[in-house]
């Protein structure tokens, strides 16, 4: 048997399969045809391409992923999203009714009912993220024996909704805390097979590892803010808002506003730009702690993920999407001079304004359209093979006496989440 | 044609990782175990399920099976025998694309009829509909969308009720307003009561909301040269509410939000998609509903006995020159050519002997929101 050769056409010389570790053996090439031919048919679909688009994708992604030698299988079919999908819209269309009526009910419940629709609607999103997840290990096959995941998707909700609050509250500063607590619960219920997943990844020692970007990002911020209060008479402000007029401008200025606000506006700057600059580095500890602390029974996995790999897949996007602008911006200028000499053409008219409307509501699309494929196939894919080929396995042993188990989960966990726009993968 | 070669096989019970024997019988593929040559399986060719699997690997399931057994070869020879064998193992992938190509000739039907349930069914159906809605649960819409409308259109200036007219001072006034309303209800015949209220606001305009909720704008009453000319606008918007309109735009925005929001667009930068398709629909919709209250309205003024042409009258004089913006975007057709059909429709009919109210009574209406 020859492993190395490949009876298709050859591919990219992949790297030796290692024991104890993971490899990604995608081609880019075939990834970026994938996705450039998903994105032509969402446009002309109207939307109706994504559920084969994204089981396209995962399939792609799972089949090049190789762990201790052995290759993930997806075997999700794009029918089953597709009928997750009207299974959640049959369910929600009743419920938005309600919220509907509730909203135009007087008394106590019209007065509350955005606030319900809304704690209603975050609850039933978290739901939705909770079993969509189940449905991915369900069809998610290693070595012949499928993943699946138990536990109570309420209690997911209900326990991700109070940690979204708190890390609200803190500005931030719990999300170490909320991501391990909410790890442990998934793992806890999460199977390979008759193995118990676990997760051993401590919210304090993320929190020490990042706390100095939450400084860097958050302090400006803060900064900003504390001179805005400072500074600016409010009872003066508030009364020029309340006021409105002509002169609320002299009204606003007279307040203290203006050298108030430039501090504000320049440390608030501060604070994007920050953020922007050390997503990178905050992205590249957050995985590799989170892939340091699973564990299936006896197997533990380890990551030894550069931050400096994750720039890289950054650095190498923004180029991409740079040289993207240039061309879309070439493209927008020939659309804008079609839809001048469309104007002498046709002349002012309702025809003209419908293709107008078109042309350029196209055009944002194909923009929005074209830089979500270059994110995809650029960070998406680079992210992930980085982080498969950067765990270490130690107690491999654990996987050669694993029985089958679980049952298929349904997908109505994913068409809730697509429904709802909290889709993940 | 290679008859046997090795494989990897995973039987679907445990995770065991298995060096195999593969066996091309007359009927199917025969695994066999590496070492003790006893057999693990005998899949039949057609039963045989080709999956998904990187490069370099043919990935084999059984299809109907309840477990996830696989048999993983790497032989190009063997694998080239399988495909060569079995139906429904198609490694160029023609079989693939061909249901592939159903898929989105499919989805692309799918994504023409909503569009063209969204411009032509919805209105249909919105139409059909409207009048069905029980007038208990009109007025029951009426009262809650007028606290909201209230609380939207109310600035709250402290000092001024937002309604005019209850005051005292203002009674000759309400008087009057009552009296103009009073004509045209009667020659309306609507099923439901009226409530009209001249508001403090000071665009030239008015509006109906379902359940026979109007508000006229003070600037209307101010700019309004002759009490036919605001019977006029208030004749166009009785005529929302005969149609029940209010009702109706409630059903189409609830049916647009449904087929686009829910259904389709659901991809980065369909969301502008939906903006767009709904903004021009809805206008055009509501461009058709205006000009049927349009008619209405001329239709009413005739049967209560005041100034047909008055509606055009006013109209011009508020609209001004010209509208900026895209006539897609309009809500209401282009005063021009409305008020070219209210004069049309209009035709011979006489103007009246004598305008709707009093010289007295219209001076009265016009302090209405002055408090003097």
């Amino acid at each position: 048997m020859n492993e190395a050769t490949p009876f298709d056409t050859p591919a990219e010389a992949a790297p030796a399969p290692s024991a104890n570790g993971a490899r990604f053996a995608g081609n880019e090439r075939a990834f970026w045809r994938l996705l450039i031919r998903g994105a032509v048919l969402l446009l002309v679909t109207l939307g109706i391409y994504r559920f084969w688009l994204a089981t396209d994708v995962r399939r792609f992604l799972w089949s090049n992923t190789e762990i201790a030698g052995d290759g993930l299988e997806y075997i999700g079919t794009a029918r089953e999203l597709l009928l997750g999908f009207l299974i959640a819209i049959a369910l929600l269309v009743p419920i938005n009714v309600a919220f509907f009526l509730a909203a135009f009910s007087r008394g106590v419940i019209g007065q509350i009912s955005g606030l319900l629709a809304l704690a209603a609607l975050g609850l039933l999103g978290q739901f939705a993220v909770y079993r969509a997840r189940r449905y991915r290990l369900t069809r998610t096959v290693y070595r012949g024996i499928r993943f699946h995941q138990t536990g109570s998707a309420w209690r997911y909700a209900v326990c991700a909704i109070f940690w979204w609050a708190m890390i609200a509250l803190t500005l931030g500063l719990a999300y170490p805390f909320a991501q391990a607590s909410l790890e442990r619960l998934k793992l806890r219920n999460t199977y390979y097979g008759d193995l118990q997943g676990h997760f051993v990844g401590s919210g304090t020692r993320l929190f020490f590892r990042g706390v100095l970007l939450w400084f860097a990002v958050m302090g400006p911020f803060a900064f900003g803010l504390l001179v805005a209060i400072d500074r600016v008479d409010w009872t003066a402000l508030g009364e020029a808002g309340r006021r409105g007029g002509d002169d609320i401008m002299s009204r606003i200025e007279a307040a203290g506003v203006a050298p108030a606000l430039v501090v504000a506006v320049l440390s608030i700057a501060w604070s994007v730009a920050a953020a922007a600059a050390l997503y990178p580095a905050f992205q590249a500890i957050v995985l590799r702690w989170w892939i340091s602390g699973l564990r299936f029974g006896e197997l533990s996995v380890a990551s030894t993920l550069r931050t400096r790999a994750v720039y890289a897949v950054y650095l190498r996007f923004m180029w991409i999407a740079l040289f993207a602008g240039v061309v879309l911006a070439i493209a927008l200028a020939i659309t804008l001079a079609l839809i001048g000499g469309l104007e002498v053409w046709l002349g002012k008219g309702k025809v003209t304004e419908l293709l107008t409307t078109a042309i350029l509501v196209g055009t944002y699309v194909i923009v929005a359209l074209a830089y979500s494929t270059i994110y995809q196939a650029t960070v998406k894919i680079r992210l992930w093979k980085a982080g498969f080929e950067s765990i270490e396995l130690t107690g491999l042993e654990a996987l050669d006496r694993v029985n089958a188990a679980g049952a298929p989960g349904s997908a109505v966990g994913e068409g809730l989440a697509d429904a709802l726009n909290v889709g993940g993968i | 044609m290679a008859a046997a070669g090795t494989g990897i096989f995973f039987d679907g019970v445990t995770s065991a990782r298995r060096p195999v024997l593969v066996e091309l019988a007359s009927d199917g593929v025969v695994v066999r175990d590496a070492e003790e040559r006893d057999m693990l399986a005998r899949w039949p060719y057609h039963e045989l399920d080709h999956l998904a699997a990187p490069e370099g690997v043919l990935r084999l399931g059984r299809a109907g099976a309840r477990t996830l057994a696989r048999l993983e070869v790497r032989d190009p020879a063997l694998a080239t025998a399988i495909d060569d064998a079995s139906v429904p193992v198609d490694r160029s992938g023609a079989s693939e694309r061909r249901s592939r190509a159903k898929v989105i000739a499919w989805s692309f039907a799918a994504m023409v009829s909503l569009v063209l349930g969204a411009v032509y069914g919805v209105p249909a159906l919105a139409d059909k509909i409207a009048p069905l809605v029980p007038l208990r649960a009109e007025r029951w819409l009426g009262e809650a969308v007028d606290t909201q409308a209230r609380k939207m259109l109310d600035k709250g200036d402290a000092s001024r009720p937002f309604e005019c007219g209850p005051v005292g001072a203002e009674a000759d006034a309400r008087a009057a307003l009552v009296k103009l309303i009073g004509r045209l209800e009667a020659a309306a015949g609507l099923p439901i009561p009226l409530h009209v209220k001249v508001v403090r606001r000071s665009e030239a305009n008015a509006v109906a909301l379902p359940g026979g909720h109007i508000y006229v704008f003070q600037g209307l009453v101010e700019r309004s040269e002759n009490a036919d000319e605001l019977a006029g606008v208030i004749a166009h918007e009785i005529g929302h509410v005969a149609h029940r309109d209010g009702t109706r735009s409630i059903l189409q925005a609830a049916g647009l939000s449904f087929l686009f929001g829910m259904l389709l667009g659901d991809f980065v930068g369909g969301s502008a998609v939906v903006i767009g398709a709904r903004a021009v629909l809805q206008s055009s919709y509501s461009r058709e509903v205006e000009a049927a209250a349009d008619l209405f309205g001329v239709e009413l003024m005739n049967r209560a006995g005041g100034d047909v042409r008055a509606l055009g009258a006013i109209l011009t004089r508020i609209a001004g020159a010209n509208h900026p913006g895209m006539e897609i975007l309009r809500d209401h057709p282009d005063t021009k050519a409305r008020v070219a059909v209210i004069n049309t429709v209009a035709g011979a009919s006489p103007s009246p002997p004598q305008p709707l109210l009093e010289p007295a009574e219209w001076a009265a209406l016009k302090r209405i929101c002055t408090g003097r």
